[in-house]
């Protein structure tokens, strides 16, 4: 441990507010009934789900965490972690395009961008009447995002933007554009934020990549070919821009450890109840120690990553800091879905594989938590550094 | 004008449903709003946001502590108070009927929305048992209103089919599925419903204690006959499946 404990103004609690309970269980009712039944018929036809979307906007989830005067529902982020938990056990593909309006794009014009950025670009976000994306990720700088080779250059008044970014989330979709670009030096203080309307000219859409889950949440490449923006829409300082979108991401791990609960436990609930009814050898499924004590080590997962994703959630909330705890959530979260939907298809054995049964979509799903946001080694990074910076003396 | 709307709690419609001690036992069952109520609730709203004169809306329920919870869901779709008259007894319709008979006079409202059956209970009476003591008219199974000034204007089921009505208020409607499609409440309007209030009151202040008292409750079973046919000769075994359905279960002509 480290020499000093960390202090709160209260104790450990694990119960919800009022509040928090009916909010997250009206979420779950909401989901199960407008989301799940459709999760499979998006996953085949690939489609954006902007229906579904729109019902949730409704709610004011597509701006959970933004304080109401932005139009947003100004939940706490625990609330929002449970919440995105249900989206995700409906549907992951809605939840991460969820997750990452409100934890990325949202979030940096909250903190860094102006009053008039706000007005303009924020409220309709929130409102979910604009879907957002996070620009980033190129096809040569992934994990090593600081080695970004997208530029901007000034000219006048504008900022003109040359280069691509692969695997954005919702691009071609997304009304608005949160782009890292390269405005000084190599190296993290030569990168720079730029908010890119999706109608300037100049800028276009790869198609969406075939990928293995998350049918419905479209990714694309984005291709700027000297797309013109005014001075104004700069995010914070001229170089702050690798530090605006890497703070997001604090955010955006917790985000997608709820993602990847979420699935996790649906694959939980499917097989905890395929094995209660399925028989072999003239017994239950569950009967056989095989599959009880398999579906105990996925309950098990799922509540250890749950814990520490809460954790990280509540952490923010109390103005601490969060970075290790939420790359701990999104390394033990993503891991136990891969596992846990991997376990659910091994207990419907054969049904388990085919298109007929969920779990395949789940299992196929899963696999990306791993992977974006930050990929587990990266998470592991952050976690080891921040461990011997504990020790360091 | 003010519009009162009775709210239950009931389980939800997957809940699965044990007995014990002879009675209903709904621990760890979902509870809800009864959809039938929900429909009331929503219409109340959808009058008062197409622009008839609504001063208030105020949500009633009776019953333990938890109902509470389908009386914030009503606040927080749009209710502008609630009272809840706290018991622990199971009130029949009739007895039901007699809370919501004195709150209406109270509160002075002048129309009443009640779900055309409840699904806990299923006697279809309770809105007309409320009319009858106010002695007010009601309309049941209503697929449609409109309110202009003091009247009220829409459509509903009758035995032989469906008609239009034009009634001047006070008035008793019992809702059912199709009049409109309930909202979700927004999840701030979730969190400022605890800020609305919601006003307890106790059963004796009614003196509507129940006259039936349930002795016993079952949960309804159907015996199946696990009637197997012999699949050897497809074609036999369709024409017997046929020949069964046809006449025996009767479920085909």
């Amino acid at each position: 441990m480290t020499a000093t404990l960390p202090a709160a103004d209260v104790g450990m609690r694990f119960a919800l507010s009022d509040d928090q309970r009916l909010i997250v269980q009206h979420v779950r009712d909401y989901c199960r009934a407008e989301i799940a039944p459709r999760a499979a018929e998006y996953d085949r036809s690939g489609e954006f789900p902007r229906g579904q979307l729109r019902g949730l906007a409704e709610l004011g989830l597509m701006g959970a965490t933004l304080p109401e005067a932005w139009d947003g529902a100004g939940l706490d982020s625990v609330t929002y972690a449970l919440c995105l938990e249900e989206i995700a056990a409906a549907d992951a593909s809605v939840a991460v395009i969820v997750s990452v309006q409100n934890g990325l794009p949202e979030q940096m014009l909250l903190r860094y961008g102006t009053d008039a950025q706000r007005e303009r670009y924020l409220r309709p976000l929130a409102r979910g009447e604009h879907i957002g994306a996070f620009c980033l990720t190129e096809s040569g700088a992934g994990s090593d995002a600081a080695n970004l080779q997208m530029r901007a250059e000034r000219d006048g008044d504008a900022w003109v933007l040359s280069g691509a970014k692969a695997w954005i989330t919702s691009g071609g979709q997304a009304d608005t554009y949160l782009v890292m670009a390269r405005t000084g030096g190599p190296g993290a203080r030569g990168v720079s934020c730029f908010i890119v309307e999706k109608d300037r000219p100049g800028l276009s859409f790869g198609r969406p990549e075939e990928k293995m889950g998350l049918h419905a949440a479209h990714t694309t490449t984005v291709t700027f070919d000297g797309v013109r923006v005014p001075a104004e829409n700069l995010v914070g300082e001229e170089g702050q821009g690798l530090i605006i979108a890497l703070a997001s991401l604090d955010a955006g791990r917790i985000g997608i450890a709820m993602q990847a609960i979420g699935i996790a436990r649906a694959a939980l609930e499917h097989a905890a109840r395929y094995a209660a009814e399925r028989e072999q050898f003239g017994k239950k499924l569950r009967e056989f120690e095989g599959v009880s004590f398999k579906v105990a080590r996925m309950a098990a997962r799922i509540e250890a990553a749950r814990l520490v994703a809460l954790k990280a959630a509540w952490l923010k909330d109390q103005g601490q800091p969060y970075g290790k705890e939420a790359s701990i959530a999104k390394l033990l979260a993503s891991e136990a879905a891969v596992d846990v939907t991997r376990d659910a298809i091994q207990i419907f054995g054969g049904n388990g594989y085919s298109r007929e049964y969920p779990v395949e979509r789940l299992y196929r799903d899963a696999k990306v938590t791993e992977i974006y946001e930050g990929t587990s080694e990266i998470q592991q990074l952050v976690i080891s550094r921040a461990v011997f910076a504990e020790y360091s003396d | 004008m003010k519009i009162l709307t009775l709210v239950r709690q009931v389980p939800d419609a997957e809940a699965r449903v044990k007995i014990s001690g002879g009675q209903v036992d709904l621990e760890g069952a979902t509870l809800v709003m009864d959809g039938m109520d929900e429909y009331g609730v929503e219409e109340a709203l959808r009058l008062r946001e197409g622009g008839a004169a609504v001063e208030e809306i105020v949500a009633l329920a009776t019953g333990p502590k938890r109902v509470e919870d389908a009386l914030r869901t009503a606040l927080a779709m749009g209710v502008d108070r609630a009272i809840h008259v706290e018991t622990d007894q199971a009130l029949d319709p009739i007895a039901l009927s007699r809370v919501v008979a004195q709150v209406a006079q109270a509160e002075g409202v002048s129309l009443i929305l009640v779900g055309g059956q409840e699904a806990d209970w299923d006697s279809q009476a309770l809105g007309a048992a409320t009319a009858e003591r106010l002695g007010w008219p009601q309309l049941t199974w209503t697929n449609e209103l409109a309110l202009e000034g003091d009247t009220l204007t829409g459509r509903h089921d009758v035995d032989d089919g469906n008609e239009s009505f034009r009634v001047p208020l006070p008035a008793v409607v019992t809702t059912q599925q199709g009049l409109n499609e309930p909202r979700y409440p927004t999840l701030p309007n979730i969190m400022k419903a605890k800020k609305k209030e919601l006003r307890k009151d106790t059963l004796d202040a009614y003196g509507a204690a129940p006259t039936v008292r349930v002795v016993g409750s079952d949960i309804q079973t159907r015996a199946r006959l696990n009637k197997m046919i012999d699949g050897k000769d497809p074609q036999a075994a369709a024409a017997e499946l046929l020949d069964l359905l046809r006449n025996e279960a009767k479920v085909i002509a």
